[in-house]
């Protein structure tokens, strides 16, 4: 039991492990809608283009997860805007506009003399979260998750079938844009936690695990949680004792549990 | 208290006038400078049955997107039982082409059909017993309320028409547009669905249909509009110099 809990007697530990429990419940419900919609490739992008807003912030003296935020925001409403006429397919779009972001931004640091956070920034660093930094996520993830419930109906018909979802009335342009700022939140919320590149991977990694087990979405979501906390909580211990990357610890946990998921799956319908 | 999902008023329908009146209609996809419906004049009485026939491309989803609001109306009207475009939404359901879904998203059949009550219910407020029952009563009538449980990622195609008419049903409409319900479905859903939609009609409901299938279902319909190239055409005319007549359904 020292084992486990030994680590708590230290806040740092504290607030990582709170922290990593209620980004993975974030991650996990609207990764559930991220995946299903068949928008990874979305959050991929929006992950990375926080990169530039993090370091302008930096170099500002200014907030990082405002910067990061207003980073997102702009690409995700950016894809839209640059591809709205279809001249440009909204697809590549998404390969475009987040890589340039992320160019810029390593084009920010390379220029900058005084920057030595890229790592953590790439990254993250759950061990390192402040008061602060809790209190925002918190905030994230409690306006995040009461978006998913209030119009958890209009979400599931948006994602089957959005033409009827149009001829009904139903703001369709209005709820996408919705998603796409959410997941901006989400993004940011656990950029201090597992960094930009990584962050994507517990939007999708715990809900297509989840999605092999079962094909009810209620199911689908509360799997997910469970993955992703067990991922993230998982991930801290292991960074903890072996004095590992905690991000990449805790989508490396993420990553066992899809495998023996499938692995299980395999074997149920090979036998 | 309601609150729906977008600023129109329901109003309710004038019985006295077509159920769909159109005028000089022009439609593009934004994409296009081409009319994908150039100067279409149509009027559908209430409480009939009409096919609209033509090749593909001639414009018959076309025609339906623009009458429940899916695409920008560049010129003309359109009436719905004698009010603007809009005011009667909720009582006009397009039944798109199966192929425009997500069959792959995690819901139960009754899920599905339940959402043919979401018009009602506008935002926060999730369906009751009421509408349950008319969601399973639907379902009942397509010969479909053993698939209740059952997830649409494993239905069949002739299943998902049955599904897609029942959840129009649930709605409660009085004009259906339905596009190409009798495309590759089994002559079991063909008959259901040719039953259901004679039902619909004799309730008074006016019902219009998409179809490849006109020669075998004429005696189905009260009349057919025949388009090609966006625009209505006489059948008798619509041959090309070889002789061939170049509209496929008839």
């Amino acid at each position: 039991m020292h084992f486990l809990t030994d680590p708590l007697q230290y806040l740092f530990i504290q607030r990582a492990i709170m922290s990593a429990v209620i980004i993975g419940l974030l991650c996990a419900c609207l990764g559930t809608f991220v995946v299903l919609r068949r928008m990874a490739v979305v959050g991929h992008a929006l992950t990375h283009s926080a990169l530039p807003g993090l370091v302008i912030a930096y170099l500002m003296g200014g907030n990082l997860m405002t910067g990061a935020l207003a980073a997102t925001v702009a690409t995700a409403f950016g894809i839209g805007f640059l591809s709205r006429d279809e001249s440009v397919y909204e697809d590549t779009m998404v390969g475009m506009v987040p890589n340039v972001m992320f160019a810029f931004g390593v084009l920010l640091i390379s220029t900058s003399r005084s920057f030595r956070d890229l790592f953590s920034m790439l990254f993250g660093n759950i061990l390192g979260i402040t008061a602060g930094d809790l209190h925002f996520i918190i905030v994230i993830a409690v306006v995040s998750l009461f978006f998913i419930l209030l119009f958890f109906k209009e979400l599931k018909l948006f994602s089957v079938d959005p033409n009827y979802a149009q001829t009904i009335g139903m703001p369709v342009k209005l709820m996408h844009y919705g998603l796409l700022f959410f997941l901006s939140l989400t993004v940011v919320a656990g950029i201090q936690a597992i960094g930009t590149v990584l962050t994507n991977a517990l939007l999708v990694i715990p809900v297509a695990a989840a999605r092999i087990l079962t094909d009810r979405l209620k199911f689908i979501i509360m799997l997910s949680c469970v993955f992703a906390v067990v991922s993230a909580i998982g991930g801290i211990y292991f960074s903890y004792y072996i004095g590992s990357s905690s991000g990449a610890s805790i989508v490396m946990f993420a990553a066992v549990i899809f495998g023996i998921v499938w692995v299980y799956k395999f074997i149920r319908t090979s036998i | 208290m309601i609150f729906p999902y977008c600023q129109h008023r329901h109003s309710s329908p004038d019985r006295q006038a077509p159920a769909l009146k159109i005028r000089s209609l022009r439609v593009s996809y934004s994409s296009e400078d081409k009319f994908a419906l150039k100067d279409f004049d149509i009027s559908i009485p209430a409480g009939s049955a009409t096919a609209l026939v033509g090749p593909n491309g001639a414009g018959k989803s076309t025609l339906f997107k623009a009458v429940c609001g899916l695409l920008p109306v560049r010129n003309g009207s359109i009436e719905v039982f004698g009010r603007a475009l809009g005011a009667c939404h909720h009582r006009v359901v397009y039944l798109p082409q199966r192929s425009a879904i997500d069959w792959f998203f995690p819901i139960s059949v009754l899920e599905l059909v339940l959402m043919g009550r979401y018009v009602y219910l506008g935002w926060f407020k999730r369906p009751v017993k009421a509408d349950v029952d008319l969601a399973r009563q639907s379902l009942k009538e397509m010969n479909a309320l053993d698939l209740a449980g059952r997830q649409i990622s494993k239905l069949s195609g002739g299943q998902q028409q049955r599904v897609l008419i029942a959840r129009a049903l649930a709605q409660d409409a009085d004009l259906l547009l339905l596009d190409e319900p009798l495309n590759a479905v089994d002559a079991s859903t063909r008959e259901t669905v040719a039953n259901v939609l004679h039902k619909v009609k004799s309730q008074g409901k006016t019902v219009i249909v998409a179809t490849h299938y006109y020669d075998q279902e004429e005696g189905r319909y009260d009349q057919a509009v025949y388009l090609k190239d966006g625009k209505k055409v006489d059948p008798e005319q619509g041959e090309d110099d070889s002789g061939h007549k170049d509209c496929d359904c008839r």
